[in-house]
């Protein structure tokens, strides 16, 4: 089964555990763009609470706000990321709800959607928003970058076990399609939610990857043959800025993530590291990151960082 | 009497210019007296507030048929979405008078003056983002719905949000969904024409929203009696699980700089109700000062006392 089938059997699992929980978006009812609510809809127990809603970008995401504020768990389904982009208006309002809407209330809300590319379809199909994302104040946003860790995130995001602050889990479109047995998934996180993790141990530099670019990282650093630690940041915002820089102290660091340079989530990383981590640092901090687009289906995988150009910048800061 | 330019066609007359009651049934369930005092506590929060100096506020004179009735009309359990021109409905709800001076000058919550909200009150908060309270209103209702029937919510809001796509979002999501949404669409006539930002579309929201499948009814702002059927009607539907509805209501406003045309007195709702009690011999002058004097004294006591706490705390930082 691939990570999608896998994690459409979870969302079941999370309507049947908790009651206030709804899933909302587009064709839900018909299993949803992604096919993520497709088991819910086959229990005749949770079809009343997969609630399908026209495509209103701006609306559909207030809507989701007022279920939440009223008490209820709504879980968005989105088909891109980039929907965010159109509702930005509600998010910025989903962010600031908490502090604004008069008493002790707060909006545990959940988006779900895919990000970057993967699926062949360019355009707004294959851009990675992240940045914009991370830009909404009071929005946690978090990306999947192991595949085998999707049902342990999408507990852990839809648990708000740590506060109720909403949250947005980006699935990259490269690691959804994987195939896996069910019982390959990683059943819990065992560690916070959004913390940094050390997938890779190395001493000859260190790259910091956030989704889609993990496993080019892994890539890149097999054709150096160098011995490269690996760093997955899964959590955007909040950044998990004491676990970054605890694994930043070898002082030759990459930094890679899928889409463009510019204001993108590296340059937040690499003012992290230039701030906190200047007594650490041997070598400049080299960004390598996925085109600016606009991206056509035919080259989409250029909004993904190149595996060949990651190698030479870690070859850079290693024999700097 | 022959209408005026003010007023609006295709709505039926429950309390006519004159004052004069049509339709008794329409009032059936209604005390007009306690009624018109209402409204007239919500002329004078309206005057008191235009001293406050408030950023970007808009007098409401002249809409207060459809935000003070709304008010009464919602259960404990329903819940309104207010737009920023139906601050009047809070204290109707409940709301503390203290506690309303602080939200209204921006002590409180947010500190955004002019903006309230109150969950345990059923006072929905007007969002920054022009119109946004209308989809968190369908949201609130959604839950509501999931909850089971006999509750509902009601999101109040001018005329000009309805060529936005949050209103026509909102109207889509709440067909689509059969919440138990009221849409209180404020409208106003623009006798001289409409200035090119209205962006009106059609006369009538009613219609149009009727021609998208949604239950609608439009009414004349200035005819209480006929806005309290109309809401009362709607409020019904949807908590009896008959679906989202809309009501436009047609007011004139009273104090805008961009009407000049001297509005006729039978549009102001006061004026046509006081007129109404008078010939039910229900009015007197005394009875209007002891009014007043007492509307004007809770208000004055309230934002004068938060006015001088806020000096106090300014002269303390």
């Amino acid at each position: 089964m691939n990570v999608l089938e896998r994690l459409s059997e979870v969302m079941a699992e999370l309507l049947r555990d908790d009651l206030r929980r709804v899933v909302l978006g587009e064709d839900v009812r018909e299993g949803g763009m992604l096919g993520l609510s497709r088991a819910s809809m086959q229990d005749p127990a949770l079809g009343l609470r997969v609630l399908a809603t026209p495509l209103t970008p701006v609306a559909s995401l207030a809507h989701a706000t007022g279920l939440a504020l009223a008490g209820r768990r709504p879980i968005v389904l989105l088909a891109s990321a980039t929907a965010l982009l159109e509702g930005y208006g509600a998010l910025r309002e989903l962010g600031r709800v908490a502090a604004t809407a008069g008493g002790e209330r707060s909006a545990p809300v959940l988006i779900v959607a895919p990000t970057g590319p993967g699926f062949g379809l360019g355009g707004d199909g294959a851009d990675s928003p992240e940045a914009a994302l991370t830009a909404v104040p009071g929005l946690r946003v978090l990306v999947l970058g192991d595949a085998l860790e999707a049902v342990a995130m999408l507990r852990a995001c839809a648990s708000f076990d740590d506060g109720e602050a909403p949250t947005v889990l980006l699935l990259p479109r490269a690691l959804v399609l994987r195939e896996f047995m069910a019982d390959d998934f990683k059943p819990s996180l065992g560690r916070p939610l959004g913390a940094a993790r050390v997938v890779r141990e190395g001493a000859a530099a260190t790259v910091f990857a956030v989704g889609a670019a993990v496993d080019q990282a892994f890539a890149a650093v097999e054709a150096t043959g160098l011995e490269v630690a690996i760093v997955e940041v899964s959590g955007l915002a909040p950044l998990d800025e004491a676990g970054i820089l605890a694994a930043a102290t070898g002082g030759k660091l990459v930094v890679t993530h899928p889409g463009g340079r510019a204001h993108g989530p590296g340059a937040e990383l690499v003012a992290l590291l230039a701030d906190r981590a200047i007594l650490h640092l041997d070598a400049p901090v080299l960004r390598v990151t996925g085109a600016e687009g606009p991206l056509t289906g035919r080259d989409e995988s250029a909004g993904l960082p190149d595996v060949e150009a990651i190698a030479a910048a870690i070859t850079r800061v290693a024999t700097y | 009497m022959e209408p005026s330019p003010w007023d609006p066609e295709g709505v039926e007359q429950s309390l006519d210019a004159e004052g004069q009651l049509l339709d008794r049934r329409a009032a059936h369930g209604l005390d007009l007296r306690a009624l018109y005092k209402r409204l007239v506590a919500a002329r004078l929060l309206d005057l008191r507030l235009s001293r406050l100096g408030l950023p970007m506020w808009v007098s409401s004179a002249g809409e207060e048929a459809a935000t003070v009735l709304s008010a009464m009309l919602a259960g404990p359990e329903d819940w309104l979405y207010p737009s920023v021109r139906d601050l009047a409905l809070a204290p109707i709800r409940g709301m503390d008078v203290d506690e309303f001076a602080q939200q209204v000058l921006g002590a409180a919550y947010n500190g955004r003056p002019g903006a309230i909200a109150a969950a345990d009150l059923g006072i929905g908060h007007a969002p920054e983002t022009l119109g946004l309270h209308l989809p968190l209103a369908a949201g609130q209702a959604h839950a509501q719905k999931l909850a089971g029937p006999g509750r509902m919510t009601a999101a109040l809001f001018g005329e000009g949000l309805t060529t936005t796509a949050m209103f026509h979002e909102t109207v889509a999501l709440a067909f689509a969904c059969d919440l138990p949404l009221v849409l209180v669409c404020k409208s106003q006539l623009w006798p001289e024409g409409a200035p090119a930002e209205a962006g009106l579309l059609g006369d009538s929201v009613a219609e149009r929203v009727k021609a998208c499948g949604l239950w609608s009814r439009r009414v004349d702002g200035a005819d209480v009696v006929g806005v309290y059927a109309a809401l009362d009607q709607a409020f019904r539907r949807a908590r009896d699980g008959r679906g989202p509805g809309l009501v436009e209501v047609v007011a004139t406003r009273l104090q805008t700089g961009e009407q000049s045309a001297d509005v006729p007195a039978h549009r102001d709702p006061l004026e046509r109700l006081r007129r109404h009690l008078d010939r039910e011999k229900q009015w007197t002058p005394t009875f209007q000062d002891v009014i007043e004097a007492e509307v004007r004294g809770v208000l004055e006591r309230a934002f004068s006392h938060v006015q001088r706490q806020a000096a106090v705390r300014e002269g303390s930082a």
